[in-house]
């Protein structure tokens, strides 16, 4: 069991992630808004496995995500597919130190991206006259999660590449 | 022979002098005072035991359990009334109470999920009230859990009752905290303040929920006027809900 557990831990910390989603904990969001926590996972993994594998765990999140979600006109599967397909082709940098400020950057772009298309979905739903009414609080999601995402990137991506690594190196 | 051993010379008087001129001052300071000191240490010493606060209490009690037979009286009385002109009830005997499991009440998404489920008869689209009043609908349920879309989430399109100026109108759930009111009237004569209750014409939901207040009024537009509704529930800190099974 223990075996299996080190073997698959990227697996395993794969199933983390709707749980995590669903437990929104509150004393680490800003202005009610949480990180985009699927990026953390995403990008060490994309960064390991290559951007076919980046793109096809970015369907498979976005499916979990948006079966966990009530909005069943949106989806965030365009987005997570676009993240994991780019974070696929990202190299790691040699100085760790800027390895982990770049964590940060990359992961608040792919909120920025994924928040973006998510955006424009409910804005392309609800094209309206009143639509307008809509664009500040969708703005001031994207920008909370946004610092949010790129805020905690370093430490959780850096500590799940660690981990990802050393399963892959058992794994040998 | 009967003569008292003197341990001292001094007079005890003579050795607290600067014990007496303090007495002395504050004899002074009170009498100049005129007791104020005395009065203001007598209000902190006798406040437990004013018979204003006991009364106030038991006042409050009273007045309490008068509005709750007040209040049991006119939802019987309603419910006959409805009975009669045969309009939409929701019962009191199928409610049920649950607990707040997952909350996501900021960003995107404005959902709860709830500890029951089918197996405890939830039904998609049931109502939700907590402390206060409306916070959404079941969208969703599973055999031990329910999802409820709360009325500020985007997707949440509900008809709603301004009982002021006796007007329909529609809540919609702009992905914030302060779902928008739409009146189809551009001279609806809303104002900050105005009380928002379920409509009884909606289909969705029974009547006389109360959901919000109007908080702001937006600028008229071509044919509507549009207010922000601050919402009496709050579902950011509720965590125990009441479901609502209604009979359509």
């Amino acid at each position: 069991m223990n075996k299996f557990f080190f073997k698959k831990l990227s697996i395993v910390s794969f199933i983390f992630i709707p749980i995590i989603f669903l437990w929104h904990p509150n004393w680490i969001g800003f202005f009610g808004v949480q990180p985009y926590w699927p990026l953390f996972w995403l990008l060490p993994w994309s960064m390991i496995n290559g951007s076919i594998n980046g793109l096809i765990f970015g369907l498979f999140l976005g499916l979990i995500l948006d079966s966990l979600t009530l909005d069943d006109s949106f989806t965030q599967i365009p987005g997570l597919i676009f993240c994991g397909f780019l974070f696929g082709r990202i190299k790691f940098h040699s100085d760790i130190l800027v390895g982990h400020f770049r964590y940060g950057l990359i992961c608040s772009f792919g909120s920025f991206l994924c928040g973006s298309l998510y955006f424009l979905q409910i804005l392309f739903r609800n094209f309206t006259d009143s639509n307008f009414l809509i664009l500040i609080p969708s703005f001031k999601n994207i920008l909370a999660e946004v610092f949010l995402t790129g805020f905690f990137a370093p430490f959780f991506c850096s500590q799940l590449l660690r981990m990802f690594k050393f399963s892959g190196r058992k794994l040998q | 022979m009967l003569g008292i051993r003197r341990i001292s010379t001094n007079r005890w008087y003579k050795k607290k002098n600067w014990i007496l001129f303090a007495i002395f001052l504050f004899l002074v300071f009170v009498r100049i005072s005129k007791g104020s000191f005395y009065k203001d240490l007598y209000y902190f010493i006798s406040k437990p035991f004013w018979p204003g606060q006991f009364q106030k209490e038991i006042l409050l009690e009273s007045i309490d359990q008068e509005y709750l037979i007040k209040l049991n009286l006119l939802k019987k009385d309603n419910l006959r009334l409805r009975q009669i002109l045969s309009l939409q009830e929701s019962s009191n005997n199928e409610n049920i109470s649950a607990v707040v499991i997952s909350r996501k009440t900021g960003s995107w998404w404005r959902q709860i999920i709830l500890n029951k489920g089918s197996k405890d008869g939830v039904e998609i689209g049931n109502i939700v009230v907590g402390p206060g009043g409306l916070l959404g609908r079941v969208k969703n349920t599973s055999l031990f859990t329910s999802s409820v879309t709360l009325v500020t989430s985007p997707e949440s399109k509900l008809g709603v009752w301004v009982d002021r100026i006796q007007i329909n109108g529609l809540l919609v759930g702009l992905g914030d905290d302060y779902p928008s009111l739409i009146l189809y009237s551009k001279d609806a004569d809303i104002k900050v303040g105005d009380f928002v209750s379920s409509s009884p014409a909606s289909t969705l939901l029974p009547s006389n929920i109360p959901i919000g207040i109007v908080q702001s009024i937006d600028e008229t537009l071509k044919s509507k006027k549009t207010a922000k509704i601050s919402l009496l529930a709050k579902p950011h800190v509720i965590d125990w809900v009441q479901i609502l099974k209604v009979n359509i």
